[in-house]
């Protein structure tokens, strides 16, 4: 189907023109001297303490990056981004847990890590499984890899890698990909510069060190429109291209044809309680990232399902559905936020089920329509016409029923008043997907590493600890 | 004449509640030339608008950019009236010192800035540290001022146990209750305030204003 175009053509060029202009002419503050020395080597040029990227050099970057990467998981699924293909993974780096049983919220707990992937395993319209939640024990500088490291056991699902922050962490992370056999170009890892157009001493060397490994740089700027961005959604996403790029253009300098996912995480900023997140806007800033993702002819990760909501409520459906409607519409190549509550800082088991339900009927919107010989149908219409006027009997019917016409849901509610009072007990949709999720929760087996890849991770992982020691000190 | 000087302050409190800096800077010197009181420039003027958009923040008609542009506007014409306090000798009385830093491991600032300029606005000493300070450079700054006050925020909820530290430290030192810990930011909540034993959290910059009043004892200021 025609993707949903929020820009014309026109309008791309000039944000593309302001995206140059910026990381031209304004730059990126930059004072990491080991990455400054390669980029001003390749004819970068500083304004104060701000790196200024050439358009030549900023395009040709673009032109040697890999931009179709391929994810693989340990069941051997290979996920190619920028297929054609729209993939769905779960939100990541959560700090609470929403009982959908009890209406409660708790900290996460290491169980809830556990129980979060094993879920997200289960269900299948979730592609790639990124690590969940963050248990309020772990030290920051070993967060994304204890994350990552309990992902492994529990899904054999392509695992997308943890949002890093430090380049100790590349090594360890590339270690414990290699123990479930996958590959550095197979494994994403991200790395989120500080808007506005800032790259921290720690953020450049974790660059370089993604570089050298050969990951795939999926990085995710997060600007909020109206605080560390233009309140302007269009200033908004030149801004977070420029902070999208800007590393890019170091690592393909480093390591020509390394992986790249082209992704955005912009979010306007609610005025009142400044929080950002769940509104249209955030569904639009999404499409029109797409837009712009494709014109460079990346692969583009956009935020999907994203709510403000506390419970499983009418603001929470209707935030969600619009907000992942809209850049898969656009064309999205992969969407993030299965399970996603309170603009990210919850989740919920119940939520993965319902967004599982959710990205069904979003592939079906992005499955379109078809206007053939076979799906005008007029052969049929005659043939039923001419005899008993009545399309259930017909084969095309089911025929393509079974082809997917409809998205047909297990969880929504669409039965009668009655039959709902008297033997649906007046369940709802979430109602539905809290059960699913506890029967998942008990049922649902994962497949388990060999003890001595078990053994392996630890090892990695403590040595990672005694390094970060290490790291702290300095 | 004094209905030219209700006219002045009100327009001083409308500069502040619209955001205007220069207005407030002109308004500021006027006051000044015509020889009004710096304190009464300060308290009947232009903290009756940062009072106002406060108080509109707080229901919900304000927006947080109007708020920020009202404390920059606050800041700017209290630039210029210091000068004129100390000529006479006098400064204005100040509600305290606070501390504020981003806990290490964080590089966000945004939050903090505002709550800084909140507090600079309704009368307290800032110093603000900037983002990503250990423990140790935040205590030891609020020694070295003599502090009443540490306010420390966290964006990341990996680097909210920072907060833990500081207020660990403090204790091993001795030095609670004499510093009081606020503690702020997107991960943060009541019952993590409550966890790691800090005096007071706030969700925005206004509620900080209310807690740090509270916290030196000044609530009905």
């Amino acid at each position: 189907m025609p993707y949903l175009k929020f820009l014309s053509d026109e309008e791309v060029k000039a944000m593309h023109d302001a995206t140059m202009k910026v990381m031209s002419e304004v730059g990126i503050i930059w004072t990491h001297q080991p990455s400054l020395d390669i980029l001003l080597g390749a004819g970068c040029t500083m304004n104060g303490n701000r790196v200024c990227m050439p358009e030549d050099l900023i395009m040709d970057s673009v032109a040697k990056a890999n931009k179709r990467p391929e994810i693989r998981g340990r069941n051997g699924t290979v996920n190619k981004i920028g297929s054609g293909e729209l993939f769905f993974h779960n939100l990541g780096g959560a700090r609470d847990v929403f009982d959908a049983r009890t209406g409660t919220h708790h900290a996460a707990t290491h169980e809830d890590c556990v129980n979060a992937t094993r879920v997200l395993d289960a269900l299948p319209n979730c592609n790639n499984v990124t690590p969940f939640f963050t248990p309020p024990d772990v030290e920051n500088e070993m967060m994304a890899l204890y994350m990552y490291r309990h992902t492994l056991s529990h899904t054999t699902k392509p695992v997308q890698g943890p949002g890093i922050q430090f380049g100790h962490e590349v090594k360890y992370a590339v270690e414990m990909a290699a123990v479930i056999g996958i590959q550095p170009h197979e494994l994403t890892l991200s790395l989120s510069p500080v808007s506005p157009l800032t790259m921290h001493d720690v953020a450049a060397q974790a660059i370089m060190d993604m570089a050298n490994a050969g990951v795939i740089h999926a990085n995710l700027p997060a600007p909020t429109g109206g605080a560390t961005s233009p309140m302007t959604i269009t200033g908004s996403l030149v801004q977070q291209s420029a902070e999208s790029l800007a590393p890019l253009v170091l690592a393909q300098i480093m390591n020509p044809g390394c992986g790249v996912i082209y992704c955005g995480r912009l979010g306007l900023l609610e005025p009142r309680t400044g929080l950002i997140w769940g509104g249209v806007e955030l569904g639009i800033s999404s499409a029109a990232t797409v837009q712009l993702g494709h014109y460079y002819g990346f692969s583009v990760n956009v935020y999907g399902f994203s709510t403000n909501a506390h419970t499983l409520d009418a603001q929470n459906a209707f935030e969600r559905g619009l907000n992942a409607s809209l850049p898969a519409l656009a064309g999205a190549d992969e969407l993030s936020g299965i399970g996603e509550m309170e603009a990210g800082v919850m989740g919920s088991f119940a939520q993965m089920v319902l967004d599982n339900e959710l990205a069904k009927s979003v592939h079906r919107q992005r499955q379109g329509l078809s206007a053939d010989a076979e799906h005008l149908a007029v052969e049929v219409i005659n043939t039923v016409m001419n005899t008993n006027r009545n399309y259930l009997a017909s084969k095309h019917t089911l025929k393509h029923l079974r082809a997917g016409e409809m998205a047909l849901t297990k969880l929504a509610e669409r039965n009668s008043w009655d039959t709902w009072e008297d033997k649906m007990s007046r369940k709802q949709m979430a109602d539905y997907a809290t059960d699913e999720a506890e029967r998942i929760l008990h049922e649902h087996v994962v497949e388990p590493l060999e003890p001595q890849q078990e053994a392996e991770l630890d090892k990695i992982m403590a040595a990672a600890e005694k390094e970060t020691v290490k790291v702290k000190k300095k | 004449m004094t209905e030219d000087l209700d006219k002045l302050y009100k327009d001083m409190a409308q500069c502040i509640i619209e955001g205007e800096s220069e207005v407030a800077i002109e308004l500021a010197k006027k006051s000044i030339e015509i020889g009004l009181h710096p304190l009464d420039t300060i308290t009947k003027g232009f903290v009756v608008g940062v009072n106002y958009i406060g108080d509109q923040f707080g229901a919900g008609e304000a927006f947080l950019p109007e708020l920020v542009m009202a404390g920059e506007a606050m800041k700017a014409a209290v630039a210029v009236l210091e000068p004129e306090l100390l000529k006479l000798g006098e400064a204005r009385e100040m509600m305290g010192k606070v501390v504020l830093a981003t806990v290490e491991g964080d590089i966000h600032e945004i939050g903090k800035t505002l709550v800084g300029t909140m507090l600079s606005a309704s009368g307290f000493e800032v110093t603000d540290l900037g983002v990503d300070q250990p423990a140790d450079k935040i205590i030891g700054k609020a020694l070295e001022i003599d502090a009443q006050i540490i306010g420390m925020s966290a964006l990341l909820t990996t680097t909210m146990v920072r907060q833990r530290e500081v207020i660990e430290e403090l204790d091993k030192e001795g030095l609670r209750p004499r510093i009081k810990v606020m503690v702020g930011g997107a991960p943060i909540t009541r019952d993590w305030a409550t966890k790691i034993k800090a005096d007071g959290y706030s969700e925005d910059a206004v509620g900080a204003v209310k807690l740090a009043k509270e916290l030196v004892g000044k609530a009905d200021q």
